[in-house]
């Protein structure tokens, strides 16, 4: 060792002890969470007069037509002929078709016996499994494997129910509600996804409760969404476990009043396969929870243990990997509150910018929560209890639980999205294309600013690619054909992707 | 001398020249002094990296040059001199798919210029705004006629995105592939340029 760096590693470590020195004397807070105030709430939720188990939306006897499906049929054919208010049963057996529905209240319902569940499979060539765009739909009891794009997706659909599937190894999403309003996503085992396993997009009173997500780049995210609550699930083995996100360039522009409570986030260490330069290829594998520039986090009660990076990583855009900054979304996770949690064996082998920034508070040990950029008027409690960087000038929360929040799901069902003619087009853009496009960044699909580069005013250049996709680009996965969408409808998204502006 | 042997040794002159303008080889030595013997550039005579670039996208400029749609424009002087040359030392004969084909097998350049910068930033605004049309690494992708950006000049580079931002580049109406680069480069914030050059001299 030369001189000068024996004179640099004194410094340090005389730095480290005057440190400790001043700054370890302030007496220990220590919070009884098992009482005090409770969260109330995002300001614009409705509080809902639910108690008990947040089970279903739809409770009320279905007096509908039954309609029967088994192998060798195929389910769209049911789905054709079926009237809002049916049922559609599928029986055990192999079913290899995209079941696009696009009417209102149809409840698509495997049947599981003796362990025997219907299976659609996609057989690596197939793009989605289940596509609604209707409201009040039901998706439930299916095994949904091997399809490239997304296995289960909501356009636009309000009062959505999604349980009791089981997905292994489907393309970039495997259950995406984009757009809805009052739905619920539970008792689903899904693993194997090269984005979210469970991706909440652009919506709002959603309910993210017992699913098991594994194996997958991110498992549950919850982006650009509002009323979110995320309970009781098991997530372990993905690159990041769970995340709270603003992706810049969305049409949405806000993430607020999400509650991630009582999950178990356990050893999230699985390399990470995201495709090369998109969002999520960026989050470093070993992350139990990510907040990215979402506004009113709360984070109680998880057991959030062996994730090799840290076990809540807090940042803005600016710090934040393969992003860039949108000038309409404030880039600061503010207001995050982080409650009592057990945090063990997390920030084992962490990244350099972790180590970097700890050197900085004269930190040494494993991160639990890792702070980066901007966040104003954030809380913790009971920070003595973990080793933090970021987070010293928090403040003591004013509340210590959840409790009093059951779920943000609405007392009765939402009305169904009123669609003017005039407005197909961008239905259907924020719906669908907004799902894997930003204007501005590069998420599943190329930006749709580089698209309006390419096609300029060649509207019908654009449906017509949109119908029969070709690959062009080496590093991203295939654009799913959108030929379930009539040549109207497909102009007329075309159209209004070519005016957006942000 | 009889008729038909004064045509035939006209023909034979015809194809001789002919055959010294399609031989690649000797029509690349004209280019050389500017772009270097094996493409790899020459930044002194402001000459970018040749090798590496697709055919097509070398035919496309070198016919951009000659038919004043690219080197015209008064502020443009370094693309004024390489349009002089490609209106002087290509004629109407020469096969410029045959140059352009020679130029393209040459062995890829050895790294030249290591900019600084912030490459995270750089590498979230090339991916983000750029990747989708050159490639996740810079190596261009025909599909969508955009050439390799690796191991390219990155003083060059700078210059080219700023004709395009400034509206000296792309902007003559039959020039798609120009007029689209054109939109992209005025979606990159002004501070980010530098960083998006280091991470593409990064590559
Ligand atoms: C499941 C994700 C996904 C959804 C949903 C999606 N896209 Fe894409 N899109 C992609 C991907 C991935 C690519 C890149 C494909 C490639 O380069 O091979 C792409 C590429 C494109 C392109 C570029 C074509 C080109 O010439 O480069 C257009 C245009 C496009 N999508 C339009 C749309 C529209 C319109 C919608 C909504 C109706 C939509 N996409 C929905 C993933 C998606
Ligand atoms: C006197 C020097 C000179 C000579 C000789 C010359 N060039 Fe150039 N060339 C340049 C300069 C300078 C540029 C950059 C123009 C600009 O900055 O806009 C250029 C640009 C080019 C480009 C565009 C590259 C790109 O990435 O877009 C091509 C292609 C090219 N030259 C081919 C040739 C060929 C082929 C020859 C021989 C027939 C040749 N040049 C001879 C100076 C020269
Ligand atoms: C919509 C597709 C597209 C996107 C996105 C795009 N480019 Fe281009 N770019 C092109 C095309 C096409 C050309 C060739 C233009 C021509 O033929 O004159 C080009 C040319 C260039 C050139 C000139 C290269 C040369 O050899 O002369 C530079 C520099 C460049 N692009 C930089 C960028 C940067 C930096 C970005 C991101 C901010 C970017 N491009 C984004 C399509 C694109």
């Amino acid at each position: 060792m030369s001189k000068g760096n024996i004179f640099a590693v004194v410094l340090i470590v005389a730095a480290f002890f005057v440190g400790r020195h001043w700054f370890a004397d302030t007496p220990t807070v220590m919070t009884d969470s098992r009482s005090g105030a409770g969260y109330s709430g995002g300001a614009e939720s409705t509080g809902s007069a639910r108690s008990g188990l947040v089970r279903a939306i739809h409770t009320a006897p279905r007096t509908g037509t039954v309609h029967e499906v088994r192998e060798g049929e195929l389910i769209m054919d049911k789905v054709k002929v079926a009237e809002p208010g049916d049922t559609i049963l599928v029986y055990p057996g192999s079913y290899s078709e995209t079941v696009y529905i696009d009417k209102d209240n149809i409840r698509l319902s495997g049947v599981i016996e003796k362990g025997q569940r219907a299976v659609l499979d996609g057989k690596g060539h197939l793009n989605d499994a289940v596509l609604y765009s209707g409201n009040d739909i039901v998706v439930e009891n299916l095994l949904i494997t091997k399809y490239k794009g997304n296995a289960i997706m909501g356009q636009a659909g309000n009062n959505f129910e999604i349980r009791n599937n089981i997905i292994v190894d489907t393309g970039v999403y495997g259950i995406f509600p984009q757009l809805g309003k009052n739905g619920i996503v539970t008792h689903n085992v899904i693993s194997g996804i090269e984005d979210a396993a469970i991706y909440v997009g652009m919506s709002d009173n959603i309910h993210v409760a017992h699913n098991q997500v594994f194996e997958s780049v991110a498992g549950i995210e919850i982006e650009n969404s509002r009323h979110a609550i995320v309970e009781n699930n098991y997530v372990t083995n993905n690159t990041g476990g769970i995340l709270a996100f603003i992706t810049p360039g969305l049409p949405v522009k806000t993430t607020y009043d999400v509650i991630i409570r009582n999950n178990f986030i356990v050893g999230n260490n699985h390399p990470n396969f995201g495709a090369p330069g998109s969002t999520v290829a960026g989050i470093p594998p070993g992350t139990g929870i990510l907040i990215m520039a979402a506004d009113e986090v709360v984070v109680e009660g998880n057991i959030i243990s062996d994730n090799k990076t840290a076990g809540i990583i807090i940042t803005d855009h600016n710090n934040a990997p393969n992003t860039t900054i949108d000038p309409e979304s404030d880039p600061a996770p503010d207001k995050v509150a982080i409650l009592d949690n057990l945090m063990h064996n997390n920030g084992y082998d962490t990244i350099d910018e972790a180590k970097a920034l700890m050197l900085t508070e004269f930190k040494t040990g494993n991160p639990d929560i890792v702070r980066v950029g901007v966040s104003r008027d954030s809380c913790i409690i009971n920070r003595h209890q973990y080793v933090t960087v970021g987070v010293d000038n928090w403040a003591e929360c004013g509340f210590t639980h959840t409790g009093d929040i059951m779920t943000y799901l609405l007392d009765k069902p939402v009305e169904p999205r009123e669609i003017d003619p005039s407005e197909v087009g961008k239905v259907a853009y924020l719906g669908i294309c907004a799902g894997c496009h930003t204007y501005t960044g590069r998420m599943i699909g190329p930006p749709v600013q580089v698209i309006q580069a390419l096609y300029m005013d060649n509207a019908q250049g654009l449906a017509d690619y949109i119908a029969n996709p070709v690959k062009k680009r080496d590093d991203y996965p295939e654009m799913p054909p959108q030929d379930y969408l009539d040549a109207t409808t497909r102009l007329a998204v075309a159209e209004y992707m070519l005016s957006v502006s942000k | 001398m009889p008729k038909t042997v004064m045509q035939l040794v006209l023909i034979g002159f015809a194809f001789l020249s002919l055959s010294v303008l399609a031989d690649p080889a000797k029509v690349y030595t004209t280019c050389a002094a500017c772009h270097g013997d094996k493409g790899q550039g020459n930044p002194q005579l402001q000459g970018p990296v040749l090798a590496g670039l697709s055919g097509e996208y070398l035919t496309r400029q070198l016919q951009a040059f000659q038919q004043g749609k690219r080197g015209q424009h008064p502020q443009d002087v370094p693309g004024q001199q390489m349009a002089a040359m490609a209106k002087s030392l290509l004629s109407e004969e020469t096969d410029l798919a045959a140059l352009s084909a020679y130029i393209e097998q040459m062995p890829l350049p050895q790294q030249s210029t290591r900019l600084s910068g912030d490459l995270k930033s750089g590498n979230a605004y090339y991916q983000n705004n750029c990747g989708a049309c050159h490639g996740g690494q810079g190596q261009g992708n025909p599909a969508f006629q955009a050439p390799r950006l690796a191991g390219q000049d990155s003083d060059y580079l700078r210059r080219q995105f700023m004709y395009f931002k400034r509206g000296i580049r792309g902007t003559d109406k039959s020039d798609k592939p120009g007029r689209q680069m054109a939109m992209m480069a005025n979606t990159l914030p002004d501070d980010k340029l530098n960083d998006v050059l280091a991470f593409i001299g990064s590559l």
